[in-house]
């Protein structure tokens, strides 16, 4: 069999395995929103007072944006799975064995996950020409404008954030939950990177061309390039905003579309030609299934030898014959269901198996929350204090299903009402020991409004990771909401999404108290109908 | 004490039916539950442990209905699933309290209780590593050790002896022969010696059906006089295979010495005793062959 015949194979394979599962269709209900919400102007692409006619450009343009945006972050954490689910299935045991290479190997995970958000560009397209038709501003339908942004530069995008994943995957920091927070960020740099280099109301540098990562220069850029060119006053405004309440832009004009300059195509040659290089790092990363390799990654004490396997074995010589049992009869012992040994068991495998230093962090935001100046500590250290601790909330609810003990918890009594609330206790226990200094200095203080927020910030986050988790069986999703959640309301002391209460005008304690009874309740219903059983 | 599956069915979703109106009772002892892969074990030892629903009929605990009120059963349950996991940081004994605590048992008596089981099932020794460093037959040792964990009245194991070694097999049929005495022992298998060993009464079921529920002698009765020896050249033994059931060949320097079941023996052939490994496929012979005339 020829290589490329092999390498579609695999990559077949890998790519018919996902899209029959129920989260595909998942996937492309997320993509096909991305539609509807541009095409119901949720989301609006806007240079000041202007925006451009629902021609095939212009379209073209907004989609390749909006899909490069988007599906870079949201795909990037759906597609990040795939020689995990080798992995899980032990089918990737089964690879290592053949002649398969290491290059193949991340070639083809490169392939298959590239198809994935591919598909969702596609139903994006699809939507864009439905859009223009609905939106009947003009309806002639140029295909290549239409279509030319997303081929040009959203699909090198994927291309790019595909083989990223792959990347993440090899490595065994990135590989955890650790990778998906430093993505978000990564993320957040490779789109705003170049557009740091354009300066106002001066032609666009060729660099910032090859640094476009998610094509937003050459589209808003273009953009912008062209109203100053019609306005004289345009202040070169420009922003692509979500959730839009604001009227939209009074003014209209006709933009053609982008021009396909050298600069544009050299960039995604070189985001094309990166991706191909991540494919070949990953591969020198890639452990080829070996559990030597995996074991060590885990950073966990080493497996015992088959050696001191069968030392035990001829330790206990005798052991194939009858054993003898000495067993304390605890039928006589009442279940006594208690609480708090359960909460305190749960938050020892939440803790356990961590390495020193993050222990000696958390140590110090709890001491720098109770020690620093109260300003400070409200606005800055808590907001550290509560991003530490993501990779132990994240596994709340999800661990049961990753570390199949499901059948072992579920099967024993009273497990919904009892296992489920230690479980959102424990993650309560795990704010109040990092952050806890905060509220207890804003009581002090008298501070009962500051004291406040800071009890429903505390609950708020658990009960956002158990419902997550309790639902998807991942803990991805809650750190991927979280991290850009963090980012976007607390450390930004924004209004409305500040859960933390970091300061007194953002804080909505209320909100987010009643938000963490729901989110509980819908955790509760959540293992309630995995459970099928309660 | 009393376990009581009436008419117990299971669909899922729109699927076949992976359990079609099972009935038994079973009174303290073991029983072993014995079918082909895909049989329904799987699927009944789930509706057994409360972690799936029947789809139709019941199950009864001491007359009390299991879907109506679960926890009565589970807090008597030892149940070792097919496919289970551990959590890796956590060490034997860590993982033990903590399922000791979802159990609801005393911290005090189950602290003692998991040294004994530790030392019964040959993990004293590494009981402080990390879990995640365990071998399969060792994270199979620790779901042992979990199942008893409450002392159970009923103790259901799917497929236990999967990854162990012969040593830990022979060891833990021993151990389950001698905890039979006051509780229920559902041991589902499809190794005929596991439950050759252990078991006081046996239930075969094949595509989702109860296809016998006997002692061990019961079921060798019923092919008494129905096996035999034949010796024939190898040449000839795949032509053998197309007329008669054969249970088992064995190659020696005069022919091929093979186990036939059936009422007419082939020429040559002689009588010799029965197994239970006989029995079972001869009852699995007999229910397909009623299956394909119904």
């Amino acid at each position: 069999m020829s290589a490329s015949r092999v390498l579609y194979q695999m990559a077949r394979a890998d790519f018919l395995e996902r899209v029959r599962r129920y989260s595909f269709l998942l996937t492309l209900a997320f993509a096909i929103y991305l539609g509807y919400a541009t095409f119901a102007g949720h989301i609006l692409l806007r240079l000041d007072d202007y925006r451009g006619i629902y021609n095939s450009a212009w379209l073209g343009g907004l989609m390749a944006l909006v899909s490069s945006m988007f599906l870079s972050l949201v795909g990037f954490y759906i597609v990040k799975n795939s020689i995990q689910r080798d992995q899980d299935t032990r089918v990737g045991r089964i690879l290592a064995t053949t002649p398969m290479t290491k290059t193949f190997y991340t070639m083809a995970k490169t392939a298959s996950n590239f198809a994935v958000l591919a598909s969702m560009v596609a139903v994006m397209a699809g939507a864009t020409v439905v859009m223009q038709f609905i939106q009947a501003e003009d309806r002639h339908i140029d295909l290549w404008a239409l279509l030319g942004p997303l081929i040009l530069l959203s699909l090198p995008c994927m291309a790019f954030t595909a083989a990223l994943a792959v990347l993440f995957e090899t490595l065994p920091l990135l590989r955890s939950g650790m990778g998906n927070v430093i993505y978000f960020f990564l993320w957040s740099f490779l789109l705003v990177g170049p557009v740091s280099v354009v300066e106002k109301n001066r032609p666009i540098p060729p660099s910032a061309y090859l640094m476009d990562f998610g094509g937003i220069v050459s589209t808003m850029g273009q953009m912008q390039s062209a109203v100053r060119q019609l306005d004289a006053d345009y202040k070169g405004g420009s922003s692509l905003t979500v959730g839009n309440h604001e009227p939209a832009p009074p003014k209209r004009f006709v933009w053609q579309g982008i021009a396909w300059n050298q600069p544009i195509l050299l960039g995604r040659v070189v985001w094309i030609s990166f991706s191909l290089l991540l494919v070949l790092i990953a591969a020198v990363f890639f452990h080829r299934f070996d559990p030597a390799r995996e074991w060590r990654l885990r950073k966990a004490t080493a497996a015992p030898s088959a050696a001191e396997e069968s030392a035990t074995t001829v330790e206990h010589g005798s052991r194939a014959e009858p054993a003898t049992i000495h067993l304390t009869p605890m039928a006589q012992a009442r279940p006594r269901y208690s609480l708090a040994a359960l909460v305190m068991a749960e938050l020892r495998i939440m803790l356990k198996g961590k390495r020193w230093w993050w222990y000696a962090v958390a140590g110090g935001l709890s001491i720098a929350c109770l020690a620093s100046p109260l300003e400070n500590a409200r606005g800055g250290v808590l907001v550290a204090a509560w991003i530490w601790p993501i990779l132990v909330w994240s596994s709340m609810g999800a661990r049961e299903r990753r570390n199949e003990t499901e059948s072992l918890i579920f099967s024993s009594a009273r497990a919904l009402p009892r296992q489920l609330p230690a479980v959102w206790i424990a993650g309560v226990v795990v704010a109040l020991l990092t952050g806890g200094g905060v509220g207890i200095r804003l009581l002090l203080r008298g501070d009962f409004a500051g004291a406040e927020a800071f009890l429903a910030g505390a609950f708020f986050v658990p009960s956002l990771a158990l419902a997550l988790g309790v639902w998807s069986g991942s803990s991805k999703p809650f750190e991927a909401i979280y991290t850009a959640w963090w980012y976007v309301g607390p450390a930004h002391h924004t209004p409305g999404i500040d859960f933390m209460g970091v300061s007194a005008a953002s804080s909505e304690p209320v909100v987010f108290a009643m938000a963490a009874v729901a989110l509980v309740a819908v955790a509760y219903w959540g293992r309630r109908v995995r459970m099928g059983y309660a | 004490m009393k376990l009581r599956i009436e008419r117990v069915s299971k669909q899922y979703g729109r699927g076949p039916w992976a359990l079609r109106e099972f009935s038994l009772e079973l009174a303290p002892g073991v029983l072993g539950l014995l079918g082909p892969n895909g049989a329904g074990k799987t699927t009944l030892m789930s509706i057994l442990a409360t972690i799936t629903r029947a789809t139709e009929g019941r199950v009864l605990w001491n007359e009390s209905e299991a879907a109506r009120n679960p926890d009565e059963l589970r807090s008597v349950l030892g149940y070792l699933p097919q496919d289970f996991g551990v959590y890796p940081n956590l060490n034997a004994v860590e993982f033990l309290e903590y399922l000791a605590a979802v159990k609801g048992l005393d911290a005090a008596a189950s602290r003692k209780r998991i040294d004994e089981l530790l030392n019964l099932v040959n993990l004293a020794d590494v009981c402080k590593r990390p879990l995640g460093g365990y071998s399969g037959g060792m994270k199979q040792r620790v779901g042992i050790a979990q199942a008893l964990l409450n002392d159970p009245k009923l103790l259901i194991v799917d497929e236990p002896t999967a990854g162990l070694d012969p040593e830990e097999r022979v060891r833990f049929r021993n151990l389950l022969s001698e905890l039979s005495g006051e509780r229920i022992v559902i041991l589902s298998t499809h190794i005929v010696s596991d439950v050759e060993a252990t078991a006081t009464e046996i239930a075969m079921i094949s595509q989702g059906r109860l296809v016998a529920h006997a002692s061990p002698e019961e079921l060798l009765q019923r092919v008494e006089g129905r096996v035999w020896e034949w010796v024939l050249p190898s040449a000839e033994l795949n032509a053998a295979r197309q007329k008669h059931l054969i249970s088992n060949t064995t190659r020696r320097s005069d022919g091929v010495h093979a186990r036939v079941l059936g009422e007419n023996p082939p020429n040559g052939a002689h009588p010799v005793a029965p197994t239970l490994e006989d029995a079972y496929l001869y009852c699995l012979s007999q229910h397909r062959t009623a299956v394909v005339a119904a």
